[in-house]
This record gives structure tokens, C-alpha cells and sequence, in this order.
């Protein structure tokens, strides 16, 4: 699904980071560790394709197509504090709707029924600014979902969130990982969704270190 | 004071008598600048989006020569579309000195450098974030493009009502290249500046209160754009 080979990016000559090799088949949830600096964000928004990298290639294979990033509503990522609109809760989702290309009626149907999903469906007319910050998110992940990406790229998701407020983001991220999501999340805290991936990849001296391509190393059977 | 409410008094019967004279400079005030700002609007939209979105060398350049052109005198701007429109000038094949058409492009010329720095400045303070997830959840260029100036909505509004306000309550310009020439080019304020020369004062006035009433009217809007921004308390 992901494949990236000899990427390097920094700034101003300096190199943040460099990965020489990486495959990912995306039907593991990802957990992207690294302390502040080290470049987590960076990598998720070159893979989202936000920012070029400085040397090297990322490709997508989506649906059996190859893919360079940006994939819009395919690979979607969510910024650490996600960007809400000035409009109202439900017209968040119905400029998603829009820009993927659902008919009226229908893209009405769907944000509604993923609203009620992400539990704001009494908030609808609500300013979407107004909602906290956990609520934020599960409308930015209902808006993310609307569009049935096959990869969310999460940005450090419960960096500001209570336990709460976890928990209920842990339930949405749940459904959309066994829908078929691809999820690949950084954070540098563990919490109740950093315990459920089942890999690791983690940004240390601007190397990244997979811990299954490590296993594979170190046990030949599994190469 | 007797005689300014008396004044006063006759300025209102021809308000409310919709004296046809009155109404008709009226509507050349309104009917000129409506027009000004509607050629206006989509370049200075356009080079508002360019500045506060591209990189380029000698950005900054132009943000700083649309600052410094707010300032300009308008009889300024007058005296040069003058220059460019009387007979022996570059422009002077067009026939537009002393029309109407003269008049829309003095206070285009006035209108631009406002609504270019402000929609600027409305345009710019909208956060990255907001084109990136308009782009990553399958918005076109141009549909971005229109979010973005969904979001900056209470700045656009704010830019178009502060240049209307501007160009409709400009004479420098208006009485240069317009002549203000009756049922033809006279306007609001070439009106009031004619008839105050002459004495005649209750025209003037009654023209005064529209001016008044339009200042009121925007000044509202703004001030209700204002506290509806204030609302938009983070992003």
C-alpha cells in the first residue's frame, strides 16, 4: 500500500530525517513515535502530500492504482488540532459531501448518519467552532469518513484530549479500522489507541526504526 | 439657527416630495459607484488572492504600493485621469472626459488600493489549515479557492462596504472628471459643493442627510460584521 524509498526532507540543509526503505500493507494500525522535533508531523504531511520531500519517493498503491500523494479523499490527514470550518457542525460534513461529488440528497443523508455516528447528531446546527476539542475531532474524523478514505493519517489525535474524551475517539477510530481504514497515528504519549497498533515506527536521530522490519531482521523465519 | 431648521425643513420636503432633480443626483451617485465597485471587486479579488497565497518576488512590493495608493488624494487621481482623458492627453480619443464612464473609472482607480489591501489582509489571516483539509477532503482549486473566501466572508464584506463608503463619498475625482454637469454628472457630493457656492442650501442639505444616512447605514453594517467576527473566538 505504501512504499517509500530513499526520502530525506529537512530544512534549511539540515536533515530531519531520511528513510532508506518502508513498506507498509496498511492492515496494520501504525503507531509513529518520536520525541518533539523529531519529525513526526513532518512525515505525516509528506506522506499526505502537504509538503514535497526534499529527495526521494513516496508512492500510494490504492485500489490498484499507483499513486503519488496528494490523494485527496483517499489518503486523508488530520491536522493535531483539526480545522473546523466556519459553518455549522452538519455543513462541515456537507462541504466534504460537496467536494467528493455526492448528490444533494444524498450527501445530506450521509452527513447526517455520520453525525448520529460520532455522537453530535443533537449539535447539527451548532457553530462547528463552538464544539471542544474531543468533539472536534469526532467530527473531523465523521467528516474524514464520510469520504471512505483508505488511509487516515492522524496527527498526534490525543495529545490534548481527556480520558473521556479518548475513550470515545478510541471507539471511532475502532469502526473505521475494521471497515478497512488504514490508520497510521503519531503521538508521543502512550494511551489507550497507541496500545491497539500493531506496529511501530519510531523517529529517533532522523532515522526512522520499524519495529517489524527489525523482527525480520533479527529472526530469519520470518523474512 | 432659525434659518438653518427652516433650511433644514425644506431640505426634508424635498427628500420626502421625491423631487425628481434630488433623486436623480442621487441616482448618478449611486448608479456610478455601484458600477466602480462591481469592475472593482473580481481584480481586486484576484490580486488579493494572489498576494496572500503565492510567493513571489516583489510580493511585498505591491502590498506596500497598495498600502501607500490608499492615500492618495483624490483629486489627485482626478488631476492624472485628467490628463489621460482631456483631448491632448494619451486617452483622449476615448471622448470620456465629463461622463459618466470618467467618473467609474476615477473611483475604480480609488476603490482598487482599498479593497486589494484589505482583502488582503481579510485573505492572509485565514489559517493554512483550512485550504490543506479543503484540498485533502477533494476540493477542486477553485471550490478551495471559494471556501477560502467563505471563511474570510466578514473581511470581504468589511473591504466592499469601507471602499463603497470611500468612492460614493469622494469629489475630488467626481467633480474633475465628471464636470458635474446636470442630469448627467452631477452626483451626491459635486451637488452639495455647487450648491453650497451658490447659496442654495437646501439641496445641499437634504443631499448631505443621504450621505449622512448612507454613513449610518454602513457604519451599522460594518460595526455588525465586527461583532459577529468577534464571535469566531478560535479556528
Amino acid at each position: 500500500m505504501l512504499d517509500i524509498e530513499a526520502l530525506d526532507h529537512g530544512f534549511a540543509g539540515n536533515t530531519l530525517w531520511t528513510i532508506d526503505r518502508l513498506h507498509w500493507s496498511g492492515r496494520e494500525m501504525v503507531h509513529l513515535q518520536g520525541d518533539n522535533g523529531s519529525g513526526k508531523t513532518t512525515l505525516l504531511r509528506v506522506l499526505a502530500g502537504l509538503e514535497p520531500p526534499r529527495l526521494g519517493r513516496v508512492r500510494w498503491t490504492l485500489d490498484g492504482q499507483s499513486l503519488v500523494p496528494p490523494c485527496p479523499g483517499w489518503v486523508v490527514y488530520l491536522h493535531q488540532h483539526p480545522y473546523m470550518f466556519d459553518t455549522g457542525v452538519l455543513d462541515n460534513l456537507l462541504l466534504a459531501a460537496r467536494w467528493h461529488g455526492l448528490e444533494r440528497a444524498h450527501a445530506r443523508e450521509r452527513a447526517l448518519g455520520m453525525l448520529n455516528w460520532c455522537g453530535l447528531g443533537e449539535r447539527a446546527r451548532q457553530p462547528a467552532r463552538s464544539l471542544s476539542g474531543g468533539e472536534r475531532l469526532r467530527l473531523a474524523l465523521a467528516r474524514a469518513w464520510l469520504l471512505e478514505p483508505r488511509v487516515l493519517l492522524l496527527d498526534e489525535p490525543t495529545a490534548t484530549l481527556d480520558a473521556r474524551a479518548i475513550a470515545d475517539v478510541d471507539a471511532l477510530i475502532d469502526d473505521l479500522a475494521l471497515a478497512g481504514c488504514a490508520i497510521l497515528m503519531s503521538a508521543h504519549h502512550p494511551s489507550p489507541l497507541t496500545a491497539r497498533c500493531q506496529r511501530r515506527w519510531h523517529l529517533r536521530d532522523g532515522v526512522l526504526f520499524d519495529d517489524v522490519a527489525q523482527r525480520r531482521e533479527s529472526n530469519p523465519a520470518l523474512r | 439657527m432659525h434659518e438653518l431648521l427652516e433650511t433644514t425643513g425644506d431640505a426634508l420636503v424635498l427628500l420626502l416630495s421625491f423631487d425628481p432633480d434630488l433623486w436623480e443626483i442621487i441616482g448618478v451617485s449611486f448608479s456610478v459607484s455601484l458600477a466602480a465597485m462591481l469592475f472593482a471587486i473580481p481584480p481586486a479579488l484576484l490580486i488579493a488572492l494572489v498576494l496572500a497565497r503565492v510567493v513571489f518576488p516583489g510580493r511585498w512590493l505591491l502590498i506596500s504600493l497598495a498600502n501607500t495608493l490608499m492615500a492618495v488624494p483624490t483629486v489627485v487621481v482626478g488631476l492624472l485621469l485628467f490628463m489621460l482623458l482631456s483631448r491632448s492627453g494619451p486617452l483622449g480619443e476615448w471622448q470620456l472626459l465629463f461622463t459618466q464612464p470618467a467618473m467609474i473609472i476615477g473611483q475604480w482607480l480609488l476603490a482598487m488600493p482599498l479593497l486589494v489591501a484589505m482583502l488582503h489582509s481579510a485573505l492572509q489571516g485565514i489559517d493554512q489549515r483550512a485550504w490543506e483539509t479543503a484540498r485533502l477532503h477533494g476540493a477542486g482549486k477553485m471550490a478551495a479557492l471559494w471556501r477560502l473566501l467563505g471563511e474570510a466572508r466578514f473581511g470581504v464584506m468589511a473591504a466592499v462596504v469601507a471602499s463603497f463608503g470611500r468612492v460614493i463619498a469622494e469629489v475630488g475625482c467626481a467633480i474633475m472628471v465628471g464636470g458635474n454637469i446636470e442630469h448627467f454628472t452631477r452626483n451626491i457630493t459635486t451637488a452639495i459643493a455647487l450648491e453650497t457656492l451658490k447659496g442654495e442650501y437646501a439641496q445641499g442639505i437634504a443631499l448631505g442627510l443621504v450621505m449622512l444616512l448612507l454613513a449610518l447605514i454602513l457604519n451599522l453594517l460594518l460595526g455588525m460584521l465586527r461583532g459577529r467576527g468577534r464571535q469566531i473566538f478560535s479556528s
